[in-house]
């Protein structure tokens, strides 16, 4: 389906709509409309507490099964949504109100205008949050789906229109397969940012996409994992354990493997074989993995000792390998973790991997040397630092990757004002003679 | 005559239990050969302290340590020296990664007495000259188009034409208008119609002819055959019923005239499927369920994860390999007739369509970087 306008059209209608495109888009712009954060948080406060009250459930729990997202998890995705969420999201990234820059300079926050966002095909509700958060900016948003959508973006959207019709000219969803290049680039000419959610593969594909005159905001694909100190407390494994089951890995912030703090083969080992039998334990808790998810696992597992691998462990559904070298890689999901070593001073040389990392939990008993832990990661380039259990807990008002999202879909106009104008606005709003 | 060679011979083309006690001695022989053959098969049955000569039952063939198509496509394995390989196949590399199989002169033979028999069976043959049009790839290095070549063969054939053509920048294109020239054409000729062609391509192809209102009925004896799988279009997987009457209003074929192949370039045996659409497992070969706990064997009408047995090759130890797939083995009678249990695929491990975001940077890291969607 097509939400163009806000309304629901046929999909044959593809190519007329994108014609029509040029002309309509801009409409609410061009009349000087602006589009209130407050209307926008009204009405997905309102949707929100409808998905949390279980109206939509037939397809957001068939969604969240497919992609074992526990209600816990989904309760805090719904939150976001709400309106303490949103609007504590403005008040932090939208801080900055007009102000007057040496006497007569108006400084203000404007849209972007027009935003395309390339949506992937992932386990949240992230095409949804991407354009609430184009909405949020004034913008009007363009979507683009990714590949087998369930279709809960765009029933959530026009919901969302129904419930705020003035929010219809400012929302158009399109089912359009990535092959079809020519019709993204002509989307993207249309648009004044490009809101890329993908793998470096999108992003790439993005930049070729979207001509220099078009700003890119690129949400990359990002690994996450746990630093431990070799003493590291049952408690805290079993917690990390336990997060690695519940998210299956499936999510940027999710653990994909564990450095420890050491040198030595023995130690690592020692780690492993305690580690073992609580992430073992964490699984049966769980409930059992997806069969296939699984089988997968177990075939790759076999293979690895077929050729001659030792260091794997493997049972009720989780697979640990102990690993060399210090490399940060992807686990193959689904319960795998792998652990290497990776001593102290050389946490910092992780920075080779800029721009992919995420979130890291530190388990290390002594605050000392916790807090060293923590500096290191945040300067080699980790954006999130976590305990064992919450590395996928998400924060109202927590920042994207480092970034504010609403900052990069806004920009600064600074407009000089006459003296009268000046002393006028002034009056209106309060100085700010510094400013 | 060895064993092999006396399997390979044998009449009945799904008389599991008739064909027992031979098919282990051809097991034992096999084992054996790469065994003394092979170094690297050698020392993964010595680390599982397993000895050729220990194949006795067929609780043995359980034990027996099989290897993994994953194992296959980062190691090619020879049990013969290189010079000895007439043919070589590709797996079509649907995880990215392919395997190389090498047939020599006694596994291609082995695999012709195989395929006359079994095309025997499913009434394949015929001296009537036929038009083929193949949704797929002409003649490469991929078993898949070998396979869909070789089955230009069971009827004499007029013209072969392929839906997919090389194109300029060395891809391919699908030439549409090809086809469905092609298709018209065949549907006035006096000749009989095959078709052969993954599934899915088939399945969409049809689907756009009927979108498009264009309907080619084709004279009596044509025959629509389907092989290779659904791949990456699990999630776009039809009802078998919905298939059949797809192809029975665009082409005016009947069902009895749809035949599937299951096979793997790591299991080159045929199964071809039985008028009941299922795919009896033939004398040459065995199939192992095994749960994904401990690899051991679950039993019948049960999923797990499909372990293929055959003495078939000669050059590479593929006498135990485990494929990618899930399936349930049935050993309820089927009204065809077959005796043999029949192989019902469920489809691929793993869930390989969902994108994760963690999933998409670790194809940067390590550098591979394919068109995303």
């Amino acid at each position: 389906m097509i939400l163009y306008r806000g309304e629901l059209m046929e999909d044959s209608r593809q190519e007329e709509l994108l014609a029509a495109l040029e002309t309509d888009l801009y409409a609410p712009l061009r009349r000087g409309e602006r589009l209130e954060a407050e209307t926008v948080i009204r009405a997905f406060d309102s949707l929100a507490r409808r998905v949390l009250a279980g109206e939509f459930d037939d397809v957001v729990r068939p969604l969240l099964e497919a992609f074992g997202i526990g209600d816990v998890q989904f309760r805090e995705m719904a939150r976001n949504f709400c309106r303490e969420g949103l609007e504590r999201k403005c008040a932090l990234e939208l801080c900055d109100p007009p102000l007057l820059l040496e006497g007569n300079v108006l400084r203000e926050r404007r849209p972007l205008g027009v935003l395309l966002h390339i949506a992937a095909g992932n386990v949240d509700a992230l095409p949804a949050y991407s354009v609430a958060e184009g909405l949020l900016a004034g913008n009007v948003n363009i979507l683009k789906l990714p590949m087998g959508d369930s279709g809960l973006s765009v029933r959530l959207l026009r919901e969302l229109v129904l419930t705020e019709p003035r929010l219809g000219e400012y929302l158009y969803v399109f089912d359009v397969p990535s092959l079809e290049t020519e019709t993204l680039r002509r989307l993207a000419k249309l648009a004044d940012g490009v809101v890329v959610w993908g793998g470096d593969a999108a992003a790439a594909a993005a930049r070729q996409l979207a001509e220099v005159d078009t700003k890119l905001i690129l949400w990359g694909h990002k690994l996450s994992f746990a630093y431990a100190e070799p003493d590291a407390e049952d408690a805290a494994l079993s917690a990390l354990a336990r997060s690695v089951c519940q998210t299956e890995q499936l999510l940027c912030s999710s653990c994909q493997g564990i450095f420890v703090d050491t040198a030595d083969p023995d130690v690592q080992r020692a780690f492993a074989e305690r580690f073992f039998p609580l992430f073992r334990a964490a699984s049966r808790e769980a409930g059992p993995p997806d069969f296939g998810m699984r089988a997968k696992n177990a075939v790759s597992l076999y293979t690895e000792r077929l050729e001659g691998r030792t260091g794997l462990y493997s049972g009720d559904g989780v697979t640990l390998r102990l690993l060399e070298g210090e490399d940060l890689e992807l686990s193959w999901l689904y319960r795998d973790l792998w652990i290497r070593r990776l001593p102290l001073e050389r946490l910092y040389d992780l920075r080779r991997y800029k721009g992919h990392l995420q979130t890291a939990a530190v388990l290390a008993p002594d605050p000392e040397k916790r807090r060293e832990i923590r500096r290191i990661l945040g300067d080699a380039g980790v954006c999130r630092i976590t305990g064992p259990g919450n590395m996928s807990r998400s924060v109202c008002g927590e920042a994207h990757d480092g970034l504010y999202p609403l900052r990069e879909y806004t920009r600064i106009t600074e407009t000089e004002l006459t003296a009268g104008e000046a002393e006028a606005w002034k009056r209106k709003h309060g100085g700010f003679p510094n400013g | 005559m060895d064993a092999t060679g006396r399997l390979f011979r044998r009449r009945r083309v799904y008389d599991e239990a008739g064909s027992e006690a031979l098919f282990l001695r051809a097991m034992e022989e096999n084992v054996r050969r790469h065994y003394a053959g092979c170094p690297e098969y050698r020392s993964i049955l010595d680390a599982a302290g397993f000895s050729p000569e220990s194949l006795r039952s067929r609780e043995d063939l359980t034990r027996l340590p099989f290897l993994t198509t994953l194992y296959l496509k980062r190691h090619t394995l020879l049990s013969v020296p290189e010079r000895k390989l007439l043919v070589r196949a590709e797996s079509s590399g649907t995880g990215g990664t392919r395997s190389r199989i090498g047939f020599d002169l006694r596994s291609l033979w082995l695999g012709l007495l195989m395929v006359i028999r079994v095309g025997r069976q499913r009434k394949l043959w015929s001296l009537r000259p036929a038009n083929y049009v193949i949704f797929g790839y002409p003649p490469g290095k991929t078993g898949a188009s070998k396979t869909a070549y070789g089955f230009t063969f069971f009827a004499p054939a007029l013209r072969r034409t392929y839906a997919l053509e090389r194109t300029v920048d060395g891809g391919y294109a699908l030439s549409w208008d090809k086809v469905i020239r092609e298709l018209r054409r065949c549907s006035r000729s006096p000749f009989p119609l095959r078709t052969m062609g993954f599934p899915a391509y088939t399945y969409f192809l049809l689907r756009e002819l009927k979108a498009r209102g264009i309907r080619c009925p084709m004279p009596r004896g044509s025959l629509v055959a389907l092989g290779g799988g659904w791949k990456q279009f699990y999630a776009e997987k039809v009802d078998k019923a919905d298939f059949y009457a797809l192809v029975k209003d665009v082409l005016d074929i009947d069902e009895s005239r749809i035949v599937e192949f299951f096979g793997a370039v790591e299991h080159p045996v045929l199964y071809a499927d039985c008028p009941c659409h299922r795919f009896h497992v033939p004398v040459y070969s065995r199939v192992i369920l095994r749960s994904p706990e401990d690899f051991s064997p679950v039993p019948d009408g049960q999923p797990g994860l499909v372990d293929l047995l055959t003495p078939m090759m000669q050059s590479a130890p593929l006498s135990s390999v485990m494929t990618d797939d899930l399936g349930i083995l049935h050993r309820e009678p089927c009204p065809c007739g077959a005796e043999s249990p029949w192989l019902e695929i469920l489809g691929r491990v793993g869930i390989s369509d969902i994108v994760t975001c963690a999933a998409g940077a670790e194809e940067f890291l390590r550098g591979e970087k394919e068109a995303e969607g």
